[in-house]
Parts: structure tokens; sequence; C-alpha cells
């Protein structure tokens, strides 16, 4: 290596230190970082979480911040993968941040969590759903969303009394969230004495669904429940529809997404969705609402408002406990109670919350969709 | 409604022979470069996956500019995609492989994974990390079958993508076998040193031969595009892996194989799903390839080649 070249790489390694001492040391800020799927297949549903919490961030700011300190999201990507959530959660433990608003696949919540617990960093995750990530004993977890053993009742009983299948088929794709859910449906459903023809996985990433599709239209099966996410559902509905196999479908919040008409287009009429109760038609949000279309963001999204409550609780929690020790503020948030756009919400001792309600809603081929009920 | 058992078969026969094509037009990519250069190209899924963004925006283009008959846009649509991808797979032979030609086996197989994740990169950048999505540009089909019962349902996406793949599969032994390029290849795939002392430009013969995989994985990427109408920058790594298998187990370096490769690979998993279970369908088919491979460890349609690993 020349002098030359030894004085460049010199100067731009006395740059990086520069600018990366800069952030540590003049930011007098409390830092959440918000942790979803930015890219990739999932992403639209990350959309949904950072919108909801960029907007929390800014109104808190707006109210002055907290005990003087102003808020700030740092955006991250974990592309819905376990082994990416584990590099950024490590990342987030270098970089000390303290808390954190995510993960939103239960897939890479769960390994996510175990990191958090360890460290002490204070983790809520507006959108991941299955019950196992409050099932390991954890102090420092919490959600600001329902469960799968919450969602996957209220599916199987809708399905139980109000559709009688003939023949039901339960279809998953394997993951966590996805077999998770189809579990608990079908736990459901056998328990009110329906025993489905069908029990199947398909794989994440998969286009071609035509040999399964055939195989439900030669059973005569005319309700299908699919726990996954939109990609594969969209195709599965597209496909079914194309052979003739005319079932309706039904899923879980993962398949509510605009996304799931564009690929599916009229297929898409009539599918069944469990989400979250549309927190944006609730008068007490009007304001809220009103501030996320005048940006011209769409707060309808299941996961926008559980996302703001979550940054919400956090800045909350700051303010009465008096305190940024995240582990004194997990103890302070089990205790307490919070006035949220997703309603007064207080939390079980495993970090679910206490009550959530699921509804049922009918999604049409416009991306549109009516609660059914 | 119970469907006949022979309905339902002749129906995931078409299901696997579709899914087949598919495979087959694939795998074409991975057996010509191996049998000429000896080399597994890993970035051939992702040049696929370049043949079908490039099939989905050109859709889509031509449907902005009001184009509706389907001939047109299919025309159009695969002539611009094979312009596209197949100049892909040209730079990517210049700049790759080109400069690494005579070092050992490894270097050249390590930079194709290079180059497999700088293309999913770069189309991630460019085109963003989602789902592209399209409504399908030819719908419809026949149904044969009793009215009140089990139909079989045969779309003319599915007789469009067997005509296809029967016409680019012909065309392209017609060119192997007849064409004096074509003689080249074979001569260089039997012995390059000797070919390139009898005055063959070996350098142009391997570019063409990236050039032709590259042209029939857009033909697929197109298909695929129409067909399903869902890509993404990560399609190309299991249409990829599967493709490869197909090289493999019908055996890697022939032609024909390649072709059988896919199909039996597309009617395994397609019987597997049906009979079994769906989760067993790529055990399924990677149990064949084993069965295969240690019977005959060429491949079905492979020569006895121990040189070559």
């Amino acid at each position: 290596m020349n002098t030359f070249s030894r004085n460049i790489l010199s100067a731009a390694v006395g740059a990086i230190v520069l600018v990366s001492g800069g952030v540590v040391y003049a930011a007098d800020t409390v830092k959440i970082a918000i942790v979803g799927p930015i890219t990739g297949p999932v992403a639209q549903y990350g959309d949904m979480q950072m919108i909801g919490a960029q907007m929390a961030v800014e109104q808190i700011n707006a109210k002055g911040g907290i005990n003087g300190k102003k808020l700030e999201a740092v955006l991250m990507d974990d592309v819905c993968e376990p082994k990416q959530a584990v590099a950024i959660a490590n990342q987030i433990i270098n970089d000390k941040i303290k808390f954190v608003d995510g993960h939103l696949c239960s897939g890479s919540t769960q390994p996510a969590s175990k990191l958090y617990e360890e460290e002490g960093i204070l983790m809520i995750t507006p959108a991941a759903t299955n019950p196992a990530i409050t099932q390991q004993g954890y102090q420092m977890v919490f959600r600001t969303i329902g469960t799968d053993d919450q969602q996957g009742p209220t599916a199987g009983k809708y399905i139980v009394e109000k559709v009688k299948p003939k023949k039901l088929a339960i279809i998953h794709d394997k993951q966590q969230y996805g077999e998770g859910i189809a579990k608990e449906v079908k736990k459901t459903v056998e328990a009110a004495g329906i025993k489905p023809v069908l029990f199947e996985g398909v794989n994440k990433g998969q286009t071609d669904f035509s040999a399964l599709i055939t195989k439900m239209k030669k059973e005569g099966v005319d309700f299908v429940y699919y726990g996954g996410y939109h990609p594969e559902l969209g195709l599965l509905l597209r496909q079914s529809r194309e052979q003739g196999f005319d079932a309706k479908y039904m899923g879980p919040e993962g398949v509510g997404n605009k996304d799931i008409s564009a690929i599916a287009g009229p297929a898409s009429e009539g599918l069944l969705v469990t989400l979250p109760a549309d927190f944006s038609t609730n008068p007490a949000n009007a304001d809220l609402v009103k501030a996320f279309k005048d940006k011209g963001q769409d707060p309808s999204g299941p996961f926008v408002m559980p996302s703001y409550s979550a940054v919400q609780i956090i800045a909350d929690a700051i303010q009465g406990a008096k305190t940024e020790d995240p582990v004194k503020l997990a103890a302070y948030i089990h205790k307490n109670s919070f006035e949220t756009p997703i309603g007064k919400v207080a939390f079980k001792d495993n970090g679910d919350l206490k009550e959530f309600e699921f509804v049922i809603f009918e999604w049409h081929a416009d991306a549109t969709k009516t609660p059914v009920k | 409604m119970s469907g006949s058992p022979i309905l339902e078969f002749i129906q995931q026969t078409i299901n696997g022979l579709t899914l087949g094509s598919i495979y087959a037009l694939i795998a074409i990519g991975y057996t010509m470069v191996y049998g000429i250069i000896g080399m597994i190209n890993f970035a051939h899924g992702e040049i696929y996956m370049i043949g079908a963004y490039v099939g989905l925006l050109v859709i889509t283009a031509l449907g902005l500019f009001g184009v509706d008959s389907i001939s047109l846009i299919l025309l159009i649509t695969l002539a611009i995609s094979i312009l596209v991808t197949g100049s892909y797979g040209w730079v990517v032979e210049r700049l790759a492989y080109r400069p690494l030609r005579g070092s050992p086996r490894l270097v050249p197989l390590i930079s194709a994974i290079g180059v497999s994740i700088f293309l999913q990169n770069y189309v991630q950048l460019g085109q963003g990390a989602r789902d592209v999505s399209m409504q399908p540009v030819l719908a419809g089909g026949w149904r044969f079958g009793p009215e009140d019962g089990f139909q079989i349902y045969l779309s003319y996406m599915q007789v469009l993508i067997a005509v296809i793949t029967v016409v680019s599969m012909t065309v392209l032994t017609l060119f192997i076998s007849r064409s004096r390029m074509g003689r080249a290849c074979r001569a260089c795939s039997q012995d390059r040193t000797m070919a390139n002392l009898l005055g063959i430009d070996t350098n142009r013969v391997i570019a063409l031969t990236f050039v032709l995989g590259a042209a029939l994985a857009a033909v697929a990427g197109v298909l695929v595009s129409m067909y399903y109408g869902l890509v993404n920058p990560f399609i190309g790594f299991i249409a990829g892996l599967k493709a490869f298998t197909a090289a493999v187990l019908g055996g890697i370096g022939s032609i024909p194989g390649a072709m059988l490769g896919g199909v039996i690979l597309g009617l395994a998993e397609s019987f597997a799903s049906a009979y079994l279970r769906t989760e067993y369908k790529d055990v399924v088919a990677f149990v064949l390839l084993i069965g295969v491979l240690l019977v005959r460890p060429t491949g079905l349609l492979g020569r006895p080649d121990v040189e070559k690993v």
C-alpha cells in the first residue's frame, strides 16, 4: 500500500469514528428500535408497523417528548427471517438501544426475544401472534396484539357455527405463525366434532398449488382454512378458481392485506379474514386517523394502531415510572394499565394483553373489507 | 361429490407436466454449460428470475399501450425477454467466468455463487424486494368430464406452456444437431482442447452456450410470469435448485436428459402431493434423485464419464 492510499484510508477511518462518535454522544434522545420487514415478501406489514410507530414518535415529540427528551425511531429490517432477526437483535444490543417495537413475524420474534430477555431490553411486538412467544417465562417481552389461541378459536367457532362445512380442509405454510394458527383452528373444530378431511403444509415461496387443488377438488372440499401469509394464499386462491374449485377460503390476519387482491384479483372476493377490530373506525381515534390521512397514510391496516400503542406504552411508562431502566419499566408495565388507540390495555404476567378481540371480515376484490356478524 | 380416480389421475398428470415443462426449460441451461465446460453455473436460477421480471414488466407495459392480442403480447414479450436475458447470460460469462478459464474448477464455481448473490441484490435494489404481481393475460380453458362431478380442467396457459416448451426444445435440438455452430458445440463438449486446435473459436462457443441457456431460461421466466403472475427477486433460488435437480436426474450434460429429468420431477411432485401429502413432494423428488444416482451415477441419460465430477 503506498502512502497516498494509506492517508486516504486513515482519513476514512477517522471520518467513520467521528460520525459514529457524533451519533453516540450528541444525541440526548430516547431511542426505540422499530424492527420489522422493510423488504421481502411481507414488507407490506412492516409498512403498517413503521407508519404506526413513526406517527406515535412524532406526536409524542410534538407534545414535548418524554421528560424533556425527544424520542427517536430507529428503523431496522429483519425481512421476517429468523436468522436476520437475531443479527438485528445483536445490533440493537451493541448500539445500546433499550426499547424495541417489534418484531413482526412470529418466526423472527421468538429467537430475538430470547436475546432481549437476556440483555434486559424491553420488547413490545405489535404483530407476532404465536402463543409460544409469551410462554417462555420472560419478563421483558410484551405484545399489543392478540394471540393465535384467541384468533384460532374465533375462526374455528365461526366455521363451526356459521359455515358448517361438509368437508373442511386446513392448509398451512409450515412456518411458526401459519402452522401454529392452523393447529388452533383444527383443535377448535375437532372439539365441535368436525374432522378436517385434509391437514397439510405447503412450502413458503411455493408458486404451484395445482396438485393440492386437484386433490381438494376430488375430495369435494367446500371450505378451506389457510394458515400463513398472503403471497401463497393469493396464488392458491387464483389457481383454485381457475381449476373450477370454488370452495370458500378463510385466513388469519397475515393474509389480510391489499396485495392479496393484487395477486388473486377477482378470486379474493369473499375471502374470510380474522383481523383485530378496525381501530380506525373507533370514534375515539378520529383525530389520530385524521393525522394519518393528512400524511396520505392508511390507518386501517391491522398492525398500525398496535404499533402506535407499543411506542406509546413505552413512552407512558418512562414518564410514569420516571426511569429509563428497561427492567424497572417492564415491572411498571406489568402493574399498570394504559390508554391507547387500541383501547385501555393491561398485561397478563406473561406479557400478553388481558383482552383482545378478533373480528371476522369479508374481503373484496377491490381490497376493501366489511365486518361479518 | 367425490371424483373419479381416473379423471383425477389425468388432472394430476396435466399439473405435473406443466410444472415439469418449466423445470425442463431451466434445466437445459445447467446441462449445456456443464456439457461444454464442465462447470455448474449456479447463477442460472437468477438469470431465469431476470427473464421473469422482464416478462412481467413488458407484459404490463404492453397492457398500458393497449395491446390486447395474445399472440402479439407473447411474441413481443418473448423477443424482448430473450434479448435482455441473453445479454445478461453473455455479460456474466464474459465478466465472471472467462477470466477464470483454466483455473481450478472450484474457482469459477465460487464466482458463479458470487454472481448469483450479486444478481439477486441487484434486482432487489432496482425493482424493490417485494412481490410484483400481475393479473393473467390468458385466462380460461377447457373442461372435460361430467357436469355434476369432477371435471378435468386444462387451461389455455397450460397448453401454451407445453407447446412453447416443445417448440423451444425442438429448435434447440435441431440447432445442436444440424447447424455449423451446433457441431462446434458438440466438438467442444467432446474435447475442448482438440476443438481449439482444429480452429474452432471455443470462447465463442462457450459464450453461445451461456446465451442459449439464458434464452431458454427467459422463455421459462416469461411463461412463469404469465402463468403464476407473481415474481420477486428470490424466485431464482428454488427454481434453480429444482432445475438443477432435474438436470442431474436426467444426466447432467445431456440435453434430452434435462427434458426428461424436468418432466419426471414435475410429475413426481404432482403425484406425491396428490397421493401422499403435500409436505412430501420435495422428499419424494429428492429420494427419486438419490435412487437414480445410486443405480445410474451419471443420471438417466448421462454418458458414463468419470473424469468430470
